[in-house]
């Protein structure tokens, strides 16, 4: 067994737990972040993309809508390269009630939200596939955001301030010594070794998954429902610029620009398991009607991928209302002080990822409140590692970029413009890595082709990179055409049928991949 | 009545320009028949392996494919080859490689041999070229796959370690290593594809150049495996290399653009320029025109309007979902897009939450893929009914209903079996007459 010594452990390496280790570390706590599997391989990788600017929370909660506001400045400012400034509109849909938007108006006004009506004309010029019938036009300040960007982003400055980020590593248990925790027990998923921290205190980010976690340290009916939500990638930017429906917060109400694509989001079904997502035909079918409403047309663009990410929704009685000062509407922290008797743990659930950050300050500030510590936070002060002010992402970064190296390298995944070099530095970087580990960052498989050309190749150039045997480079190549699939097939029409078919024909007609060597050791992670 | 402009009339007008068009349209016209061929694209042939297929798995690696299909679709009454006359095939297959020559394909229909694929599997196949047999997987070969740092289609030691692996077919195992090579497509170029190297292999020096650098990598003994980039017009550049080098060199199939493929392409249609069918390329088929009982024209999409191409026969080759004749919607409803004809192949037991696809990567095929138009043995597309539904129209290669080409290893044998009933059904007909 290993064993590790420090202050803090966070558990969960999605946004809300990158932000906590990040703004612990700043603090000068000694953290060690643990994730069963990789950073924002959850909810965090799975949502649509949106760096709110508030508006979609006017109506409905009017105290997210104020912090989303906030923080998409801050975000926008200390995660620059992340974001993309596309602006947002908020447009009144051809059936739609022109009543609401006057109770949006003012809600903006109310929670400080920035806005400006503009005339539909101008909303069309701006966006010249937007449905002509739209009654009523508003320009705010939405963004698009990569999750994965964003996540790692938090997590490598935490690693400059001096903190610990273990992926693949499982808690199996929360050690506590009668009303204090002391540690946490941990399988490394990709040695099976066992790894003990020692710590004074725990911060439990599960998201979907803190109630199981909770659990561990014997603090039992914290009830997460995971709310499932689907969301679709079409080819193209179908629009440049986030458009929601100017309605009571709804499914398919909205439709963000992010990368090479446009994502279609969401609907909010209650799950049973958050590890068991379904992407059901009849909930694509309604983003599909939802999307038409956006943009006419919508049904005749190339569907790329779906996926369901899990809204981590707290529902326990025994909250007390002592909490409030440390939570907002939206997100909760569960004090398992109060609550259960025991010390050094806090669960904070809810919230969004817009807010990520002011998540992480409201449960380290209230650590710091029960170790008697006054540390305060400086997450909002600083950049973080590769990001500069000023310097927002740009669609077509990567053009640029590769028309500077295309005399010098291979472009291995053509759809997304990844280059030998990038691959080959992360590999560096992460020579256990999946190649879905690979593709949150770099995006390797993620375009029209959906990994039909470079997953051949990526599982080639990492053999080549002597990291991993032909055993496992083999299983990668095959875990990743099953994984791609699991968003392929809900979403299985029109043009990508026939991508499906080309792709078909390169695996299994020439490649014929399916009478590879049966694995020796199977590869899940 | 039509105002289609007519562009042409014909004996024959075949749809589509992969393997099985081209067979039918190569064979008509050696009948003296005046022949058109219509497609909108560059063919399947350009996105295939470069060899000749007639069944690998059933679902059991095949040795003996002729001998096994048979069997393989007894159960089977929709697959093809439950329809497609006996003979067909193996005429079919012995007129491509008599048309083609030795120097594009080698071996036979009634024998399987297996080959290494790209990633290191040992794929069935019945003929191929003769510059993949030195390839043949046999206990005991002794391989090196070599290919250059700089080609991103071509990884040695993947392919090396996974046949290294392999207990092969009939037993035992060969030996293989990988080696890599520095060597450009194109000077100045980091990022060629096979046909840009294949360009430069067409030359002398290019050649002169690889076997230099192969020398400094190659042990003596050792049979050399090469991307499948070895000259593209020169059908005889692989052996060249391999007389300069003085041992056995053999080609390894590559995701498309396939050059082997390309090169069996290329021989044909030049071919069938050479020998008078009106190629009538990139045009987009939008329609058809009928008296109800038979097609008497096809209709293209061209600049300034629609033309006509009215013939006595339609031969409708013109692949599957993979070259767009199939598609699907967003609500599920598939349609063969120029004459709307039924489709066959797809049960609705096959169905998962109402979509003809199922979550299983790795599990049973995609029901969706069987999909396509059912024929009988004279290959006329039949309706829900049985009959058929124009006199006519023949239908030939992917576009048939019930198989899963690409698992079975059995286009190339589908498409030429297809075809060549087509064209006997035709002949068979009398009315397009010799002129």
């Amino acid at each position: 067994m290993r064993t590790v010594d420090t202050d803090v452990v966070v558990i969960g390496g999605g946004a809300t737990g990158a932000g906590i280790v990040r703004d612990a570390a700043m603090r000068g706590f000694r953290t060690v972040l643990v994730d069963r599997a990789d950073l924002g391989q959850g909810t965090t990788g799975r949502y649509h993309g949106l760096l709110h600017s508030g508006g979609r929370y006017v109506v409905s909660d009017p105290q997210s809508a104020t912090e989303c506001a906030e923080e998409n400045v801050v975000i926008t400012r200390i995660q620059a390269g992340a974001v993309e400034k596309t602006g947002g509109l908020f447009v009144v849909g051809p059936d739609d009630d022109l009543e609401f938007s006057e109770r949006w108006m003012q809600g903006a006004r109310a929670t400080g939200v920035p806005f400006e009506e503009i005339s539909v004309a101008a909303a069309l010029r701006r966006e010249p596939r937007l449905n002509p019938g739209i009654k009523r036009a508003f320009a705010v300040d939405d963004a698009s955001i990569d999750g994965w960007q964003m996540v790692w982003g938090a997590a490598k400055s935490a690693m400059d301030h001096g903190a610990q980020v273990l992926t693949y590593h499982r808690v199996m248990k929360i050690i506590r010594e009668d009303d204090q925790v002391t540690g946490v027990l941990c399988r490394d998923e990709k040695t099976g070794e066992d790894v003990r921290i020692d710590c004074r205190f725990v911060l439990n980010a599960g998201g979907a998954w803190a109630g199981e976690i909770a659990a561990m340290a014997d603090c039992h009916d914290v009830q997460v429902v995971p709310g499932r939500g689907i969301m679709i990638a079409m080819n193209h930017r179908l629009v440049n610029t986030v458009v929601n429906r100017c309605i009571y917060p709804a499914d398919g109400d909205i439709l963000v620009p992010v990368h090479t694509v446009s994502i279609i989001g969401t609907t909010d079904v209650k799950a049973d398991d958050p590890d068991k997502l379904t992407i059901p035909h009849d909930e694509v079918q309604q983003m599909l009607d939802a999307g038409e409403v956006l943009v006419p047309g919508f049904r005749m663009a190339r569907a790329l991928h779906a996926w369901a990410g899990a809204r981590p929704l707290v529902k326990d009685s025994r909250v007390g209302a002592a909490d409030t000062r440390h939570m907002s509407r939206g997100m909760s922290i569960l004090h398992h002080d109060e609550r259960d008797g025991l010390k050094g743990l806090l669960t904070i659930s809810g919230g969004k990822l817009t807010t990520y950050r002011l998540m992480a300050k409201n449960i380290v500030d209230a650590m710091c409140t029960q170790l008697g510590e006054d540390r305060p936070c400086t997450t909002d002060q600083e950049a973080v590692p590769g990001s500069k002010d000023g310097k927002n992402y740009h669609i077509t970064h990567r053009l640029a970029e590769r028309e500077k190296d295309r005399l010098d390298d291979q472009i291995i995944c053509e759809c997304e413009l990844m280059n030998r070099r990038m691959l080959v530095d992360l590999i560096d970087q992460q020579p256990t890595a999946s190649l879905d580990d690979l593709r949150r960052q770099l995006r390797l498989g993620m375009g029209p082709c959906q990994g039909g050309f470079c997953s051949m190749r990526s599982t080639g150039i990492a053999l080549d990179h002597e990291k991993i045997d032909v055993d496992r480079a083999s299983e990668l190549l095959r875990l990743f055409l099953k994984n791609r699939w699991i968003g392929l097939w809900p979403i299985l029409y029109g043009d990508q049928v026939r991508q499906t078919a080309l792709d078909n024909w390169i695996f299994q007609g020439t490649l014929d991949i399916e009478h590879l060597p049966d694995s020796v050791n199977e590869v899940t992670v | 009545m039509s105002t289609t402009p007519l562009a042409s009339r014909s004996d024959v007008v075949v749809v589509g320009a992969g393997l099985a068009g081209l067979t039918a349209a190569l064979q008509l016209r050696a009948t003296g028949r005046r022949v058109t061929v219509i497609h909108k694209g560059i063919g399947g042939l350009q996105l295939s392996q470069g060899s000749v297929d007639i069944l690998g798995y059933a679902p059991e690696r095949v040795e003996r494919p002729l001998e096994a299909i048979p069997g393989y679709v007894a159960d089977k009454p929709e697959h093809p080859y439950a329809v497609i006359p006996p003979g067909a095939v193996r005429r079919g297959v012995q007129w491509l490689a008599d048309t083609l020559g030795t120097d594009l394909l080698v071996g036979d229909a009634d024998t399987n041999v297996n080959l290494p694929t790209a990633v290191g599997a040992v794929r069935p196949t019945a003929l191929a070229m003769p510059s993949m047999m030195n390839g043949v997987c046999t206990a005991d070969a002794k391989f090196v796959i070599v290919g250059p740092r700089q080609f991103k289609d071509f990884y040695p030691k993947l392919i090396a370690e996974n046949l290294a692996r392999t207990e092969l077919p009939g037993g035992g195992r060969l030996e293989a290593r990988a080696a890599t090579i520095d060597l450009n497509g194109r000077p100045g170029e980091a990022d060629s594809s096979a046909l840009g190297y294949a360009g430069t292999l067409d030359s002398a020096e290019g050649r002169r150049r690889l076997v230099g650098l192969l020398r400094r990598v190659v042990e003596p003994g050792e049979i050399v495996g090469l991307p499948a980039f070895l000259g593209y017009q020169d059908f005889n550049a692989w052996r060249a290399v391999q007389d300069q080098l003085g041992q056995p060199v053999f080609e390894i199939p590559l995701p498309p653009p396939g050059v082997p493929g390309m090169r069996l392409n290329r021989a044909l249609i030049t071919r069938a320029k050479a020998k008078g069918i009106a190629m009538v390329a990139g045009s987009f088929v939008t329609g058809a025109e009928t008296d109800g009982r038979r097609v008497t024209a096809v209709v293209i999409e061209a600049a300034g309007g629609k033309r006509a191409y009215a013939a006595d026969h339609v031969v409708f080759a013109p692949g599957g979902f993979e070259s767009g004749a199939l598609t699907m919607d967003s609500y599920g409803t598939i349609t063969e897009r120029v004459f709307g004809l039924p489709l066959a192949g797809l049960d609705h037991t096959d169905l998962v939450d109402g979509w003809p696809v199922h979550g299983d990567y790795w599990g049973d095929p995609q029901p969706l893929f069987r999909t396509g138009v059912r024929v009988d043995g004279s290959m006329r597309v039949l309706d829900d009914a049985g009959e058929p539904v124009y006199e006519n129209l023949y239908a030939a290669g992917g576009l048939l209903a019930g198989a899963t080409r690409w698992r079975e290893k059995s286009g190339e044998g589908i498409a030429l079996g297809s075809a060549v009933a087509a064209v006997d059904t035709i002949l068979s007909r009398n009315e397009g007459s010799t002129r």
